[in-house]
């Protein structure tokens, strides 16, 4: 039929003299309607107007429909208006023709605010799935539809409207009292940010959840709600998980089970999924239903262990057997008939699918059934031309992840974390969608960390700019005297690393992090004390009692002292932890296979963490020296700084350079210690190596002067302690230190552990 | 002095799970000191009771707390109208007249404690009264048997090496799933299923342990949810109040503790 459009248009007018209106309408909206359907779409759409006035529904319908086709053609696409012309008798035939008749209108409103075709289409297949499962309910929501759109976005919609349909699953008058109240709370929930649930909230439940589940813990991660217009799935890939920021619109309660029902998901295919598809030739229709059969395997070897996971699931399969017949809609429906058996779906393919999947119950176990029966059900798909747009395409439902981590894609030779945003910028088809990379988590203050990171890393290790702030002298045995203002000790900006890492190291301590936080626990209640044989006291001591009544048979002397008493004793203790960073450090322990200063990392993280715990004020620094003239020093963590992200992120950056002129830096920290008001101060040093430097020849000079350094701390009320980790380092250590404030590592691998278990000893001390 | 009243009359159950009751028995036969190791609730009591039974032992049970001194384990002098008069403390009691004497969690203890115990476990068999300038040598039935939870000390109350180094040890530990099913439903009088859904159910705890929780759900846990199941209570509801609330008080935890529960029923 190589007519043109305008033939199309006259015999079309011809075809209808009844319907006057019908042909005003379409001559008012001519001209918008050549610049919005391009080319043959045009003749198309005219197709469409035609079968619409020629169906049943009502006339409002039709005008409506090609009054506001062309404005959605033009804001969201032809696909777009085309399709909206099926939904239009579709609805007309399960909601009325009222509905029907807004439905076009509402669109063209809808396609405007969006003003994009991902976040249009998405607003569309909310519709279809309420004029499919709440036809009763079509009218008062495209009433609300754009107030709605407004106050919550596409996203804080869909979950509104999905939670609505949800709650009133099977009873009509429930979903309409929910779509028609007005004050009603669920919008205010859906719209406030403050009752919102967001992953930071959930995060260490859903960790726990899966963890008493299968005993896995995989990296978590948020995804930015980027763009906004999008639904966010969950998404994993290189065993890191991505769970949504928040999910918008839910109220607490549902967005807590959605996020347990995505954890589960994930952890399913984490736990079944162990071999990633290869995706050949495949297109993108038959990878999105490979998928979505793999969704279903791994959903049910899950719930063959824990049945209970069913019951999370499925309430968010609303699906009802009918509806457009779009590929997502159809896809939704599958998967509904595939979490449940019972389910029936009227529709062909869908049965052909459910006995498919259940005809291999026999064969869950293997994941070349999702290949083999998904790539029949895409083919059969294909050939029933359903639309299938991957660009807009998202799982359903909505706890259900992105599925990327199912299949390998082509770049396998680039290195983790590029492979890593190479998948996350991959959808089925290579979009180039306006969505933003995912960041990663965002509290106010990291959100720095990628600009930060990147400004550690672009500056260069010698243009860092100290400040010097003090000059000390330094102890010369070989003339008996002080030298006096020799070392100048020069301050630095600590280097930033991710913060991230410094969170992991707990993680890899488990036991020992549950045995410090146990420690921390009975340290913190400052239990009574019983102290018995007291001259005096509130009570007896039995004990001694009997002792000076023995005595006294005997004709010895009573001990007088027969009391006992309970006393609370507080500790009030200021800790400043000093961590040595020079060259040295870099070394690898031979036994660990680690760099000495990743455990010397390890241990100060493990040990902050209980200083944190017991609420003791601490701080961390440290230091390294190039010469007299700049011994630098570091402050990880000032005493009044709380033990937070900013902290964290010093203390992985930590690297070692230079050397070590310990005295210098003991007695800058010294000093800061005995300003505060503590009962007791301890200067907890950690050192690799004997102090040296590159201006002094004579190695005993800098062990004299430590020395000196250390006695120096005595008189100003401050205990130093000194962690040595050379196992050769008996002689000067206890040279500096003495013997009774040494503790040798000889197997610095076990840093970590030993560090806070000496803090518990000197705290008991 | 006899110790009728401590001798068991009726045989304690006790589902072995391996060879542990004839490595007690081998150690009993030669007097060896035995160290029961394992989480709270993994039947060591049980265990000690049933070997008591078995051996037709009188058994003495200390549980030792912090403000335990030597005197209470060993005895001490006590004021009456005649004068003083020595009062022999459990473990004498044990060691004069022969019976095996089980210090639970033994390093709770104080100190001076485990120093009494040194010379009763090793080739001496001796107790000395100090107090009381008595030395006792050990009847010939007397064992020495100690709880020892080495995942629960700090490090400042560790037992020291040489005090472990006297004693031969069983390690208990959550006995496999199906015995330690068998174990609940005949302890808890719950059929077979029913024990089966509650050791799933202790399994996902124990996942946790180290990830948020100090220890899983013991058996002792488990025949407790039971027992509130056998008397009508809903499993879930068993559950939360004989394990999930118990357990810890972290809601976080306790949230996807529920959670997992859930997902197994
Ligand atoms: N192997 C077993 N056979 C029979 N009953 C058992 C067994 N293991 C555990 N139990 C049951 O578990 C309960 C708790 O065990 P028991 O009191 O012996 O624990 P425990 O290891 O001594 O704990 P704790 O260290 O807290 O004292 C017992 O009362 C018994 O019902
Ligand atoms: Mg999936």
């Amino acid at each position: 039929m190589a007519s043109s459009p305008l033939d199309r248009k006259r015999r079309l007018l011809e075809a209808l003299p009844d319907q006057p209106e019908f042909v005003s309408t379409l001559d008012l909206v001519w001209r918008q309607a050549q610049s919005s359907f391009p080319g043959a779409r045009l003749g198309e759409w005219l197709e469409a107007c035609h079968g619409l006035a020629e169906s049943d529904v009502g006339r409002d319908c039709v005008v409506s429909y090609v009054r506001s086709a062309p404005a959605i053609a033009s804001a969201a696409g032809a696909d777009a208006a085309l399709s909206i012309a099926r939904m239009v008798s579709e609805t007309a035939a399960r909601a009325g023709d009222r509905a029907a008749a807004s439905l076009a209108m509402v669109a063209s409103r809808a396609a405007r605010r969006l003003a994009n075709g991902a976040a249009f289409a998405e607003w569309l297949r909310v519709i279809q799935i309420v004029v499919a499962a709440a036809p009763e309910s079509v009218t008062p929501l495209l009433d609300r539809s754009e107030s709605l759109l407004q106050e919550l976005g596409v996203q804080g919609f869909e979950a509104w409207v999905l939670n609505g349909v949800r709650q009133g699953a099977t009873d009509p008058q429930k979903r309409l009292a929910f779509f028609t109240r007005r004050d009603q709370q669920t919008l205010r929930t859906a719209s406030h940010e403050e009752d919102e649930v967001s992953l930071s909230d959930v995060e260490r439940q859903l960790k726990a959840f899966i963890m008493a589940l299968w005993h896995m813990a995989p990296p978590i991660r948020a995804l930015s709600n980027g763009a906004p217009d999008r639904p966010r799935r969950a998404s994993f890939a290189n065993g890191i998980v991505r769970l949504p920021s928040s999910f918008r619109g839910h109220s607490r309660d549902e967005a807590s089970l959605l996020y347990s029902a995505a954890i589960a998901h994930v952890a399913a295919h984490l736990q079944f999924s162990r071999m990633k598809f290869a995706i050949g030739s495949l297109k993108p229709l038959q990878m999105a239903l490979i998928s979505l059969i793999e969704d279903a395997r791994i959903e049910h070897l899950a719930m063959r262990q824990f049945p209970g996971l069913g019951r999370l699931w499925r309430p968010f399969h609303i699906a009802m057997p009918s509806g457009a017949l779009t590929a997502p809609a159809l896809m939704a429906r599958l998967a509904r008939a595939l979490i449940d058996p019972g389910h029936a779906d009227d529709n062909g393919w869908i049965q052909k699918g459910q006995e498919m999947f259940f005809a291999e119950e026999a064969r869950w176990e293997d994941p070349g059934i999702s290949r083999s029966i998904g790539g029949l059900l895409g083919n059969d798909l294909g050939q029933m031309r359903v639309q299938f747009n991957a660009r807009t395409y998202s799982v359903e439902p909505a706890y259900r992840d992105d599925n990327q981590g199912l299949w390998v894609f082509d770049d396998a030779g680039a290195p983790a974390d590029e492979q890593e945003t190479i998948l996350e910028a991959v959808r089925f088809e290579r979009e180039d969608d306006a969505e933003q990379p995912d960041r990663e988590r965002e509290t106010p203050e990291d959100d720095a960390d990628g600009q930060e990171a990147n400004r550690a890393a672009l500056v260069e290790v010698d243009s860092e700019v100290g400040i010097p702030v003090a000059r000390y002298p330094e102890w010369d045995f070989l003339i008996g005297r002080e030298r006096p203002q020799w070392a100048t000790l020069v301050e630095y900006e600590a280097s930033e690393g991710q913060a991230d890492a410094v969170e992991d190291i707990l993680h890899r301590y488990p036991v020992l992090e549950q045995r410090i936080t146990k420690l921390v626990r009975s340290a913190k209640v400052s239990r009574p004390q019983r102290l018995r044989r007291q001259q005096e006291g509130d009570r007896l001591d039995l004990d001694a009692c009997i002792g000076a009544a023995i005595d006294q048979r005997l004709g010895d002397t009573p001990d007088p002292r027969i009391y006992a008493r309970l006393e609370r004793r507080f500790r009030d203790l200021s800790v400043l932890l000093l961590l040595d960073v020079s060259q040295s450090t870099n070394d690898v322990v031979p036994g660990a296979g680690r760099k000495v200063i990743e455990l010397e990392r390890e241990a100060t993280a493990l040990l902050a963490h209980a200083m944190a715990g017991l609420g003791d004020p601490f701080a961390i620094h440290a230091f390294c020296s190039d010469t007299r003239a700049d011994v630098r020093y570091y402050r990880l963590k000032a005493f009044d700084a709380p033990y937070g992200p900013a902290a964290k992120r010093h203390l992985a950056g930590i690297s070692g350079r230079f050397s070590t002129r310990m005295g210098a830096a003991l007695r800058h920290a010294g000093r800061e210690l005995s300003a505060r008001m503590s009962y007791r101060r301890l200067l907890l040093i950690i050192s690799d190596g004997e102090p040296s430097d590159v201006d002094v020849a004579d190695r005993r000079y800098l062990v004299e002067d430590a020395r000196q350094a250390v006695k120096s701390m005595a008189r100003l009320g401050v205990d130093v302690f000194c962690v040595g980790l050379d196992a050769g380092g008996d002689n000067y250590l206890t040279r500096i230190f003495g013997r009774r404030n040494v503790l040798q590592i000889d197997r610095v691998e076990r840093l970590p552990e030993k560090l806070s278990m000496l803090y518990f000893r000197l705290l008991g001390s | 002095m006899d110790l009728r009243h401590y001798v068991i009359a009726h045989e304690p159950y006790y589902r072995a799970a391996a060879d542990e009751v004839d490595l007690f028995q081998a150690a009993y036969a030669d007097r060896m000191p035995m160290m029961l190791k394992g989480p709270t609730g993994s039947g060591k009591t049980r265990f000690v009771e049933h070997l008591a039974w078995k051996l037709g032992k009188p058994l003495i049970t200390v549980a030792c707390h912090e403000d335990m001194t030597a005197s209470d384990l060993v005895g001490r002098f006590l004021l009456d109208a005649q004068g003083t008069l020595w009062h022999d403390g459990p473990l004498t009691l044990a060691v004069r007249y022969g019976a095996i004497c089980y210090l639970d969690e033994i390093v709770e203890a104080r100190q001076d404690t485990t120093v009494v115990i040194h010379p009763l476990t090793d080739d001496r068999r001796i107790l000395p009264l100090e107090k009381k300038g008595e030395v006792i040598h050990a009847h010939p039935d007397f064992q020495l048997v100690i709880s020892y939870n080495p995942g629960y000390q700090s490090v400042l109350k560790d037992l020291k090496e040489s005090t472990k180094q006297r004693f031969g040890a069983i390690q208990f530990d959550y006995p496999p799933s199906a015995i330690e099913a068998e174990i609940v439903a005949h302890e808890a009088g719950v059929d077979r299923n029913l024990a089966q859904q509650l050791v799933g159910i202790a399994e996902r705890s124990r996942n946790l342990k180290g990830h948020g929780l100090e220890e899983g759900a013991s058996t002792r846990m488990l025949i407790q949810a039971g027992r509130l199941v056998s008397r009508g209570a809903s499993l879930q509801a068993a559950c939360r109040t004989a394990i999930v609330l118990p357990i810890t008080d972290d809601e976080d935890i306790r949230a996807a503790l529920t959670a997992a529960i859930s997902a197994c029923l």
